[in-house]
């Protein structure tokens, strides 16, 4: 149990700062402009935090959004979709495409994601 | 964790939530509409009153179109016959003494003790406090026990891979599903699509327990029935001029 717990840990460790510093290689167009404007702490205070902790961030809201019916932003699968969804030639690509906002560090890591297979992978609205 | 509220302090609360915009950097704006982030509690019980008499042919088709406009179903290309989803559809029931047919627009009933419920084996066939039935796709094992359970035959189960789902709405392989009232609009203040689709009062929407409510009145006055009543479901769907 021990072991399995630092392995664990150390590949946590090394996903958290798979793209350590600012750069994360694909953040998605409104995410970007955000950071630009130096905004993007207005949204996730922590950076080490949402990418620690995004899984159970996402879990808990969604329980209360499906089951109490709270629709709020904060935590939303929409939001993050959204923001970190990039464009090209005038249409978004999936978020959970090769190389895009979700995939790459989960390629990395080796994990699959199952969120997409019922979620949208895409803003709602049109370019 | 989550904080508990007294009845005062909740009513409190919800009259206190309002629509706003805020922006939160130039080009981007948060449209909060009057989203209340308190759990829904069982003061409330959403339901909705059919009235076949008003409701034409194309009244009740306009009710399946704007059910799959909304919640993205029906677009299925590689699902056949009987695979192929449906949360709504268009039903004839014939007097058998006279021959007298009425068509009527059936989706899940929302049921207050729910069969669909009963034989979940992951839990994720729910139902909310105010009274809307759901399935939590997180957690469906695709075994198809409710829609079995189900007399209304209004679960279907999605046999293909989806893309291209609404934001409000997700959807995929492998999972059950249903009417959900349309929660999403519902818990934002708005009514169902189906009953948008209608004009006049084919179908009025509302909370069964509020004494103000147009359902509410209306189902004390007029003569009402709940399909299949002899099952003791205490549907929230209710039907009149059957
Ligand atoms: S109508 Fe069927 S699916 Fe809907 S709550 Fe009742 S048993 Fe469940
Ligand atoms: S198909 Fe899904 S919702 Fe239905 S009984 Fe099985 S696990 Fe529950």
């Amino acid at each position: 149990m021990n072991r399995l717990l630092i392995i664990l840990l150390a590949l946590s460790y090394t996903s958290v700062f798979a793209y350590s510093g600012e750069g994360h290689i694909n953040l998605g167009d409104k995410a970007s402009e955000l950071e630009d404007e130096g905004k993007s702490r207005d949204i996730h205070p922590s950076l080490s935090e949402i990418r620690k902790m995004h899984p159970e961030f996402l879990l808990h809201k969604r329980d209360k959004t499906l089951r109490q019916g709270v629709r709020t932003k904060r935590d939303s699968l929409k939001a993050c979709v959204n923001c970190h969804s990039t464009s090209k030639d005038g249409e978004y690509i999936p978020v959970n495409a090769p190389d895009q906002f979700c995939s790459t560090c989960h390629q990395k890591v080796g994990v699959s994601l199952d969120c997409f297979s019922c979620h949208r992978t895409t803003p709602q609205e049109d370019l | 964790m989550s904080k508990k509220l007294n009845r005062r302090d909740f009513i409190k609360s919800t009259t206190a939530s309002t629509a706003g915009v805020a922006t939160i950097a130039s080009g981007i704006s948060l449209t909060t509409f009057a989203v209340n982030d308190n759990p829904v509690t069982k003061e409330k019980r959403w339901g909705m009153l059919v009235d076949i008499n008003q409701l034409s042919e194309s009244d009740i088709d306009n009710m399946v179109n704007a059910c799959q406009e909304e919640n993205g179903w029906g677009n299925e290309t590689h699902s056949t016959g009987h695979q192929k989803p449906s949360w709504i559809k268009k039903i004839k029931v014939k007097d058998r003494a006279t021959g007298k047919i009425d068509s009527l627009p059936m989706m899940c009933q929302h049921c207050e003790q729910p069969p669909c419920v009963d034989v979940c084996p992951t839990n994720a066939s729910m139902r909310r406090e105010d009274g809307v039935v759901l399935v939590d796709k997180h957690l469906c094992i695709g075994c198809r026990y409710c829609m079995m359970a189900c007399p209304y035959d209004a679960r279907s189960f999605v046999h293909e891979n989806l893309s291209n789902q609404k934001e409000h709405m997700p959807r995929g392989k492998g999972t059950v599903e249903s009417c959900t009232l349309c929660v999403h609009r519902v818990d934002k203040g708005g009514v169902p699509a189906c009953a948008e689709a209608v004009s006049g009062e084919g179908v009025i929407f509302g909370d069964l327990y509020d004494a103000d409510s147009k359902i509410n009145q209306t189902l004390k006055k007029i003569q009402s029935t709940q399909i299949r009543a002899d099952l003791n479901l205490n549907t929230g769907v209710r039907y009149s001029g059957i």
